[in-house]
């Protein structure tokens, strides 16, 4: 839908791309580019599309209809092992009856690359992925992150221009998970090859890509940087999926906020809210609204209150270093601004009372 | 809750019920046949074995065997792979036929073969000009064995293959291997002891298939005798010193097929707990 990416420059390219598995139409005129050496996530949830997107870029799937672009070359009939393509599986599809060794070096022996270059290049990848003295051992005598690192240095190994990767983390624990994060991002950076990876996961997204493109029902809803999606969703999709919203039918009656035209929703996140005691000081005095807390939540690092306010359950967070908030209390509560929502268009409305203060002052 | 209860009762009177099964069934018939075969002495049984017909018919027997494995291998694996890696219209009924030839009655096996290769045939007006005889003849009692070891192979695979997904061929593929590259170096490892299994299966029913040979082999001594109608014959004849003699080779190369059975399993289920 959106093409906020210059298209002259893209490395990876799909235009109108159609592809049905039977009666399931799996993608819908997809169109998606990509530049040189970025690192990109396709996000969406599960049955979106994005595997399948995925997919067709390595050649595991064929388009019905629509061109598929490498380096400006349309490569729908050429086959995935020549497209330049390094591929790490979401189960990572290690031989298991070949040791890490043989597993890194398969692509290459099938390349007839000779002995000794194999040697050097898997004993490098071992190194790159700190598994050095593992160069023996069975997939399935590895940890799941080595697994992983292994399947990462198999893809790696034939040097590929286009490293694509099939939900990478899922299948690891969360702590193991958010270390192998952070690894992958730097790897990839380090080696600077084009990488595409697959998540339903937008803290995984938002964390690691560069750039981000959001599927749906197979559509492509939108694609950008996560700062650009986080703050300026452009369908309503997007602005529900990302961040921790909350769908408000009668936002009218918020304080600040006037009646748009009939039947639109607004989509809050925790972030366009404030929370404070009664006695606590407020900047806008006139522009809170009090509401009851009803529910606590304690997340760690700060607190998630949820208020209800003219019928909606609205969530705030607060510092722990806040005065306490307990449940059933009243407290003042300000809305900075909201997401609107009109046939499928998105706006951002802020609280009017921000308007009047500064024209005040 | 009630069975963890009585378990040491119900286990041991389980125990006793296949024991006795077993002795009643099984052991008894089998030690029979031993004392039957040296009713007159050594000697004896060592010339019925070493008949000249009886001899023949073993020659038979591991014939019709060997080309059933041997075809059923190539169409087991084929078949395996078939319908696992790819998806295509028919699949189930593919995949229901496959099975037919355990639910047939074997003689049904036999007769449908001379009704399609005997004088009254479709093919026999093709087949008979060439000089190619399959019934009555060595091609009609493989063909039968084949027939009844039909699924045993593939039925041994499917799972296997299934269980293994097609992760790891579509890394292969991407990776430039071949079909027959992906086949040795990823399939095959995986399959191995699933495959031998199927043979020793295979070969343990091939070499006792009556019915369907019986029908289509025409009982020529020496020419299409196998080893069990072979035994069938000297039974009727009275040869009770001749017919458990060469029973009891059967016997032997079941329990040799029985002991590769057992270690075949012992390190299939080995190998797969080491490489999970």
């Amino acid at each position: 839908m959106s093409d906020s990416i210059n298209r002259s420059d893209s490395y990876v390219e799909l235009r109108n791309i159609n592809k049905h598995f039977k009666d399931f139409h799996a993608t819908k005129d997809a169109n998606i580019s990509i530049k040189k050496g970025k690192l990109v996530a396709l996000l969406g949830p599960s049955g979106s599309g994005k595997t399948t997107i995925l997919r067709m870029i390595a050649g595991l799937e064929q388009p019905d209809s629509g061109e598929i672009l490498i380096d400006g070359k349309v490569v729908n009939n050429v086959p995935g092992s020549e497209r330049g393509i390094g591929f790490v599986f979401q189960s990572y599809a290690l031989f298991r009856y070949q040791t890490v060794y043989e597993n890194i070096a398969f692509g290459l022996r099938v390349k007839k690359v000779p002995e000794k270059e194999i040697k050097k290049r898997v004993s490098e990848l071992l190194t790159l992925i700190s598994c050095e003295g593992l160069e023996n051992r069975y997939p399935s005598q590895l940890s799941g992150g080595q697994r992983q690192r292994v399947a990462f240095a198999r893809a790696l190994a034939p040097n590929p221009q286009i490293l694509l990767l099939d939900e990478p983390f899922a299948a690891i624990d969360a702590k193991v998970r958010l270390e192998l994060r952070t690894w992958l991002k730097e790897m990839i950076t380090k080696i600077g090859i084009t990488s595409i990876f697959v998540t339903h996961d937008q803290d995984e997204a938002i964390e690691v890509a560069d750039e981000i493109i959001v599927t749906n029902q197979g559509r492509v809803e939108q694609s950008g940087t996560p700062q650009e999606l986080y703050s300026r969703p452009k369908t309503e999709f997007v602005a529900k999926f990302l961040g921790n919203s909350t769908v408000v039918q009668n936002f009218e009656r918020f304080k600040y906020f006037e009646k748009q035209d009939e039947d639109v929703t607004a989509i809050l996140r925790p972030e366009f809210v404030s929370i404070y005691k009664k006695d606590e000081n407020v900047q806008f005095v006139r522009s809170v609204e009090e509401a009851t807390v009803e529910d606590i939540i304690f997340r760690g690092s700060n607190m998630e209150i949820k208020v209800k306010l003219h019928g909606n359950l609205i969530s705030a967070l607060r510092s722990i270093n806040d005065p306490i908030i307990e449940v059933g209390e009243k407290v003042n509560v300000f809305i900075y601004r909201l997401f609107v929502i009109s046939r499928d268009k998105v706006e951002l409305i802020h609280n009017l009372s921000l308007k009047q203060e500064t024209v005040v002052i | 809750m009630e069975l963890r209860k009585n378990s040491g009762a119900i286990k041991w009177a389980l125990i006793l019920l296949c024991f006795v099964f077993l002795a009643v069934f099984l052991l008894l018939p089998l030690f029979y046949i031993v004392i039957t075969a040296l009713r007159d002495g050594i000697s004896g049984y060592i010339n019925a074995i070493t008949d000249e017909y009886a001899l023949k018919a073993v020659w038979l027997t591991v014939q019709a065997t060997l080309w059933a494995v041997i075809i059923n291998t190539i169409f087991g694996i084929s078949a395996a792979w078939l319908l696992t890696k790819y998806s295509f219209r028919g699949k189930k009924i593919l995949s229901t036929f496959i099975d037919l030839p355990v639910t047939v009655s074997p003689i049904i096996a036999g007769l449908i073969y001379v009704l399609t290769f005997g004088r009254q045939g479709v093919l026999y007006d093709y087949l008979d000009p060439l000089g190619i005889q399959i019934i009555f003849a060595v091609p009609g009692i493989v063909l039968a064995t084949i027939f009844v070891t039909f699924p045993f192979i593939s039925r041994e695979l499917i799972p296997v293959l299934t269980a293994q997904g097609v992760d790891e061929e579509e890394a292969a593929a991407l990776m430039g291997a071949g079909t027959f590259t992906i086949f040795r170096k990823v399939t095959l490892p995986h399959i191995k002891w699933a495959l031998l299994y199927g043979v020793v299966l295979c070969t343990a029913r091939a070499m006792g298939e009556f019915g369907a040979v019986s029908v289509l082999s025409g009982h020529l001594r020496g020419k299409t005798n196998t080893l069990p109608l072979y035994i069938e014959l000297l039974y009727q004849g009275y040869d009770f010193t001749g017919a458990f003699a060469s029973s009891s080779i059967l016997v032997v190369m079941a329990v040799i097929v029985l002991i590769l059975r057992l270690i075949i399993e012992k390190k299939g289920k080995k190998e797969l707990d080491n490489k999970k």
